[in-house]
C-alpha cells in the first residue's frame, strides 16, 4: 500500500511538470521520513554515493564528451557521404543510406535524439530534394535514430550495467547483433516500399568515391575501434602462440576517456571543423604547420570550452536524474519491493514468457514519459531478481529493456524521437506519428524476435567472454 | 517553448559555465593521464580514480543548480502543454513549491551529513531543523581513501582536528559540495518560483536533452522553406 503511494507521488509530481529528478528524489525523501527511521543525512549521503559507489557510471560523462566532439566536428556530414557512396544507388537508396548513416553515427554517439538531430537535419532535406516525400523521410529517420541506444557504445547500456551490476563489456557486445539486425530490417523494408512505390535511386559513383569518402569518414569511425579494442582486446599473432587474443587494455570508463581525448584531437587537428585551425570568415582552414601555436591555444579556445560545457551540461541533467533514481532504488531495496513483486508474480504462476510481456508493457508505457536512463535505474532492479528466478539471462534482459525503450521513444502520443523529428523536419507531431507507423511495426516484430530469441543477444558475449555466471 | 531563450549573462553565468567545462575537462585529463601512466611508466596514479569521482560529484551537484537556472532539467511537459495559461501557472507554482521543499529538506540532510566531518554540530529534528545537536560525535578525523593531503588545507588540522595532522585529504573538503550545492539549489528554485509568479516563465523543465540543438535545426528548416 505505502509503495503504491510512493509510485503515485512520483508519477503525479512528474505530470505536473516537476523535474523528473526532483519527482524521484522528493517522493523517496517523503516516503523515508514517513515510513522509516532513515534520516535526511543518510539520504544526502546516498546522493553523494551515487557517484562514489558506481564507478561504471563514470563512463557516461566521457562518452557524452566524445560524442559532443564528434557532433560538432561535422562527422555526420562525412558519414552520410560515405553511406550514400555505399548504398545510394539502390532503389530508395538515399533512405537506406540514411539508416546506414544513423547506425554508424549511433555507434559514435550513444543517444537517440542526438542521432536524429545530427543525421536528420542533413538527410531529410537531401531526401526532399531528391524527390522523396517529407513524410517518408521523417518516418525513416525517426525510427533509424532509435538505434542510437542499441548500437554500442550506448549510455543506456552503461546505466543498466551499473544498476544491476553486470559487465558493461558484455552489454556492448550483446548489442551488436540486435543493432545490425534492426538496421537491416529497416533497410529491407525501405527497399521493398521503394520498389512498390517506385522511389528514386541515386547514381553509383564508383569504388573511387567509396574509397575517398571512407578515407574522410575513417578518423571518426576509428573511435569505435579504439573503444571496442580497448575494452575487449584484439586478435594478435606471435611465433610461439600462433593466432591468439590479446587481453583488454582499458576498463570501459578509461576507454571512454581515451575516446573523448581522441575525438578532441580528430575534431580540432584532423577535421579542423572547430578550434583554432577551423575556417573563419577571414581565412580558410589551416594546417597545424601553418599555425603551430594552435597546439597551445587549442586548450583555451572558446570552441573547446563550449564543447566541454555542452557535454558537462548534458551530463548534469542526465546524472541528476540517475542520482535521484538511485535514492528511489535504495528505498525500494530497503522495503524489499523487488522480492515482494517477484513472489507475487511467481505465485500467480507467471512463466518467463508472461513475465517478459509484462516487462515489455511497463517499459513501453514508461519509456514514453521518462528519460530512458532514469527509467532503467528504477525498473531494472525491480525486474532483475524475478528474471534471475525465472532463468532469464541478465544480459538478454538488458537488451530487451533497451529495445523496449527504443520503441517507447517512437510510440505515440509522447515518444521523444517523434517530438525531435517533428522539430527537425518542420512537421506537425501527428504527421510524424503517421509517417513513423509502418517502421514502428517493423521494430515491433524486431522486439518480439529479441525478446524470444535470447541467442541474438547472448551469442557474441558468451563466445568472447565465456558464459555469464550469476552470483546472487 | 515559451521559456525565454535570452540566456542570462554576466560574471556569475560565465563563472558557472567555465566551472562546468573545467570540471569535466579535469576528469577527462586525469583519467587519460592514468591510462598513459600505466602504459608509459607501468604505474598507476593511485588517487586518480577517487579524485575523478569527487570531481564528477562536484560537476553534477553544482551543475544541477545551474540547470535550474537555465530550465534544462528534464521533465514531462505533455500535460502542462494542454492547460490554459491560468491553470498552467497554478500547476507551475505547485511544481516550484515541490522543488523548494525537496531542496530545503536535502539542504538540512546535506548539512547534517557534512557537519560532523567539519567538527560542527548537526541540526536536530527529523523534518525541520529544531536546533543543534551538541552531543553528536565529531568525525573530523575521517579521511578519504587515496587522495593525499595537500598543503593548502593544513590549516584545517588546527581548526577542526585538534592539531592532529592528516595523511590523506580530510572528508570535510570534498563533501562540502553537498551543503553548498543544496544551498545553491534552494536559491535557484526560489528564483524559478519567482519567475513563475511574475509570469516570466511558465514551467521548470525541458522535455528532452537536445532542446537547444533542435531549436537551431528548426530555425535552419524554416530558413530553407523561404
Amino acid at each position: 500500500m505505502d509503495v503504491i503511494f510512493l509510485f503515485a507521488m512520483v508519477i503525479g509530481l512528474m505530470l505536473i511538470g516537476v523535474p523528473i529528478a526532483v519527482s524521484l528524489g522528493l517522493s523517496s525523501v517523503l516516503f523515508l521520513l514517513i515510513y522509516s527511521d532513515s534520516s535526511l543525512a543518510s539520504v544526502a549521503g546516498t546522493l553523494f554515493e551515487a557517484f562514489e559507489g558506481h564507478f561504471t557510471l563514470l563512463a557516461i560523462p566521457f562518452f557524452i564528451l566524445a560524442s559532443t566532439f564528434m557532433s560538432t566536428g561535422g562527422v555526420a556530414q562525412r558519414i552520410i557521404r560515405f553511406s550514400i557512396a555505399c548504398v545510394g544507388h539502390f532503389q530508395g537508396g538515399l533512405a537506406i543510406a540514411g539508416v546506414f548513416a544513423c547506425m554508424m553515427f549511433a555507434a559514435l554517439s550513444g543517444s537517440s535524439p542526438a542521432t536524429v538531430v545530427a543525421i536528420g537535419s542533413i538527410v531529410i532535406a537531401a531526401m526532399r530534394q531528391a524527390g522523396y516525400t517529407k513524410e517518408f523521410a521523417a518516418g525513416v529517420i525517426c525510427n533509424a535514430g532509435t538505434l542510437g541506444i542499441l548500437i554500442p557504445p550506448s549510455i543506456v547500456m552503461v546505466v543498466y550495467a551499473a544498476s544491476v551490476d553486470v559487465s558493461v563489456g558484455r552489454m556492448f557486445l550483446a548489442g551488436i547483433i540486435p543493432g545490425l539486425l534492426a538496421g537491416l530490417m529497416l533497410m529491407v523494408t525501405i527497399y521493398v516500399i521503394a520498389r512498390i512505390k517506385n522511389m528514386p535511386k541515386g547514381k553509383w559513383a564508383g569504388w573511387g568515391e567509396v574509397g575517398a569518402s571512407f578515407r574522410e569518414a575513417f578518423w571518426g569511425l576509428f573511435l569505435i575501434v579504439i573503444i571496442m579494442v580497448g575494452i575487449y582486446g584484439y586478435p594478435w599473432f606471435s611465433a610461439e602462440l600462433g593466432l591468439y587474443k590479446e587481453d583488454a587494455i582499458f576498463t570501459p570508463t578509461e576507454a571512454a576517456a581515451v575516446a573523448s581525448v581522441y575525438a578532441f584531437f580528430v575534431a580540432t587537428f584532423v577535421y579542423r571543423d572547430m578550434g583554432p585551425l577551423a575556417e573563419t570568415e577571414e581565412r580558410p582552414r589551416r594546417s597545424v604547420f601553418q599555425a603551430p601555436m594552435a597546439l597551445l591555444s587549442v586548450w583555451a579556445h572558446p570552441d573547446t570550452k563550449q564543447a566541454l560545457f555542452d557535454a558537462g551540461k548534458l551530463t548534469v541533467t542526465l546524472m541528476f536524474v540517475i542520482a535521484n533514481a538511485l535514492i528511489l532504488k535504495h528505498v525500494l531495496t530497503d522495503e524489499q519491493v523487488p522480492q515482494h513483486i517477484a513472489n507475487a508474480m511467481l505465485s500467480a504462476g507467471f512463466g518467463p514468457v508472461m513475465f517478459l510481456v509484462v516487462v515489455n508493457v511497463i517499459l513501453l508505457i514508461g519509456g514514453q514519459f521518462m528519460e530512458p536512463s532514469g527509467l532503467l535505474v528504477i525498473v531494472a532492479p525491480l525486474v532483475f531478481p524475478i528474471a534471475i528466478e525465472l532463468g532469464i539471462d541478465p544480459i538478454h534482459l538488458g537488451i530487451i529493456m533497451v529495445v523496449n525503450m527504443e520503441i517507447g521513444m517512437i510510440t505515440p502520443p509522447v515518444g521523444l524521437n517523434l517530438f525531435v523529428t517533428s522539430g527537425v523536419a518542420g512537421m506537425p507531431m501527428m504527421a510524424v506519428v503517421r509517417a513513423a507507423l509502418p517502421f514502428l511495426a517493423v521494430l515491433f516484430v524486431f522486439l518480439i524476435m529479441v525478446t524470444y530469441i535470447p541467442w541474438l543477444s547472448t551469442m557474441i558475449p558468451n563466445a568472447l567472454m565465456g558464459p555469464e555466471i550469476i552470483t546472487n | 517553448m515559451s521559456v525565454s531563450k535570452t540566456g542570462p549573462s554576466g560574471f556569475i553565468n560565465s563563472l558557472e559555465e567555465t566551472l562546468i567545462a573545467l570540471l569535466l575537462g579535469l576528469m577527462t585529463l586525469i583519467t587519460f593521464a592514468n591510462v598513459i601512466a600505466r602504459f608509459a611508466f607501468n604505474s598507476n596514479i593511485l588517487w586518480a580514480l577517487e579524485l575523478t569521482v569527487f570531481l564528477f560529484a562536484w560537476l553534477v551537484l553544482l551543475g544541477a543548480a545551474y540547470a535550474v537556472k537555465t530550465h534544462s532539467h528534464l521533465g514531462v511537459d505533455a500535460i502542462v502543454n494542454t492547460l490554459g495559461p491560468g491553470p498552467r501557472k497554478v500547476v507551475a507554482l505547485i511544481a516550484a513549491g515541490a522543488c523548494l521543499l525537496f531542496s530545503l529538506l536535502l539542504l538540512k540532510g546535506a548539512y547534517d551529513y557534512w557537519a560532523v566531518f567539519a567538527d560542527l554540530p548537526p541540526t536536530s529534528g527529523r523534518w525541520f531543523p529544531t536546533g543543534f545537536d551538541m552531543k553528536a560525535r565529531s568525525q573530523s578525523f575521517y579521511e578519504v581513501q587515496d587522495v593525499p593531503m595537500i598543503g593548502a588545507f593544513r590549516f584545517l588540522e588546527d581548526l577542526i582536528n585538534y592539531g592532529d595532522s592528516y595523511e590523506k585529504l580530510p572528508k570535510v573538503v570534498p563533501y562540502i559540495v553537498l551543503p553548498l550545492s543544496m544551498l545553491l539549489l534552494v536559491f535557484r528554485f526560489a528564483q524559478a518560483a519567482l519567475q513563475v509568479l511574475r509570469g516570466d516563465a511558465d514551467r521548470l523543465v525541458a522535455s528532452h536533452e537536445v532542446e537547444d540543438e533542435l531549436d537551431e535545426a528548426r530555425a535552419r528548416a524554416t530558413e530553407g522553406e523561404k
